[in-house]
């Protein structure tokens, strides 16, 4: 099988899609209230690092994926049992986000389905993603985020009118601490999770993509959080941390001359993208990892097994929307705490160390020669 | 409704499996015949309306008690 390769720009464009994802509909940093958009620039701040190391980590090992750098780097059976928790997260988190687009289609826009339905709409749409190959999933998210964002763009000056900036005040008004605690959330939540991407980026052309990649997507990325939360926060005020969903709330209260009106159907479509790459990427991450452990030929061999399990696991993972909320802004930063950060750094440490040793035989080879 | 996820899985087996035995690639047979037995077991409990215990109750039991709610 020839190598995948995918450009910069489509990896930027997939890492973007993947951070907005279930962002842009769940909100972030509700517990800052109106400092929320403080919340995501702190975020934005606190990953910066963390970014770096998983960019720095993907261009010493350029052509590898997370899992072989786990093997060289923690040797084999400890590099296995670090390896079965990434395809655990993995496949969780793409269970979280196809809930999170359930429990958004039966609450708002579609509420007597079943939850089962569309939950598995979007998980056999991402089997047959990942069943095509990340080159497809690139492909078709750099064709869709411009897109999304002339959307966003023309929804968000639909809205200027209706802005009451009086709403974001006070500026910092109850201290730091809601603030950094919500850019706790805020790093977690969306921007940290681009762990995942680790396992997916085995695909890009040059040694130095990953950072430009990393860096420009989840900076973009972040401003468009940013933007999006001020534009929720101006149109909502007290109500938006109150909210499950407080972008399609803040949607729909836009009527520009009582005549455009009931756009909020816009922001379904932007998340109908967002989470479908979001969840075809863990799963395709879920299936590498699977891959990689019991020494398979090809990943895409177990896809449908696993796509299906993750829509059963999705279906039973939570039984309330309250439960749902509950964990993705109260447990889930301190459940990928592990995952996000003290894996990743342990590492790079490693990693580094490692090469630091390998560089005196390696530049004592051509002086051989 | 049990018939219906009898159905639907003896069609995703047929049409994932099927290829697997041919080309005799025993090591994909094994492990996707494990994750699709724990699916269709997990499908078919959930087609009798049986209760499945969620992974989320451990974690946030753990979680909570170490960090407080």
């Amino acid at each position: 099988m020839g190598k995948e390769l995918i450009t910069d720009k489509e990896a930027i464009c997939l890492l973007m899609l993947f951070t907005m994802g279930s962002t842009l509909i769940l909100g972030v940093g509700s517990d800052a209230k109106n400092d929320a958009w403080l919340a995501v620039i702190a975020g934005l701040l606190m990953s910066l690092p963390v970014i770096l190391i998983y960019s720095r980590l993907l261009s010493i090992f350029p052509g590898k994926d997370l899992f072989e750098i786990l093997d060289m780097t923690l040797g084999r059976l400890l590099g296995k049992l670090v390896a079965l928790i990434y395809i655990w997260y993995a496949f969780h988190l793409g269970a979280l986000v196809l809930r999170n687009f359930g429990e958004f289609m039966v609450t708002m826009t579609m509420p007597e389905t079943p939850i089962f339905v569309p939950m598995l709409g979007l998980g056999l749409l991402c089997v047959f993603a990942v069943r095509l190959g990340i080159e497809e999933i690139g492909r078709i998210s750099a064709y869709l985020l411009p897109v999304l964002m002339i959307i966003l763009l023309i929804v968000l000056g639909l809205a200027i009118p209706q802005f009451e900036l009086t709403n974001l005040k006070p500026v910092l008004g109850k201290g730091l601490g809601p603030v950094i605690n919500g850019g706790f959330s805020a790093f977690s939540f969306p921007f940290a999770e681009s762990a995942i991407l680790l396992g997916a980026f085995f695909c890009l052309k040059t040694k130095k993509s990953p950072f430009k990649v990393y860096t420009l997507a989840i900076l973009f990325a972040g401003t468009l959080i940013m933007v999006l939360t001020i534009r929720n926060i101006s149109l909502l005020g007290q109500l938006t941390s109150k909210l499950y969903f407080p972008s399609y709330v803040a949607v729909s209260r836009i009527s520009v001359g009582d005549f455009i009106q009931r756009i909020e159907v816009t922001v379904s479509i932007i998340f109908v993208v967002g989470a479908f790459a979001k969840s075809s990427i863990c799963l395709l991450v879920a299936s590498r990892g699977i891959q990689r452990i019991f020494k398979l030929k090809d990943y895409r061999k177990v896809v449908i097994q696993l796509g299906s399990l993750m829509v059963l696991l999705s279906y039973i993972v939570y039984d309330t929307t309250m439960m749902m909320q509950y964990w993705a802004f109260k447990v889930y930063r301190y459940y990928a705490f592990p995952m996000q950060v003290i894996f990743p750094v342990i590492i790079w440490i490693i990693a580094e160390a490692k090469k630091n040793k390998s560089k005196p035989a390696g530049k004592k080879a051509p002086a051989n020669e | 409704m049990f018939i219906i996820v009898i159905l639907i899985y003896s069609v995703v087996f047929l049409y994932d499996f099927l290829p697997l035995y041919k080309q005799k690639e025993w090591k994909e047979f094994i492990v996707n015949a494990c994750l699709g037995l724990v699916s269709f077991t997990i499908a078919l409990l959930l087609s009798f309306n049986l209760k499945i215990p969620s992974p989320e109750a451990p974690i946030r039991e753990i979680i909570t008690s170490i960090f407080g709610k």
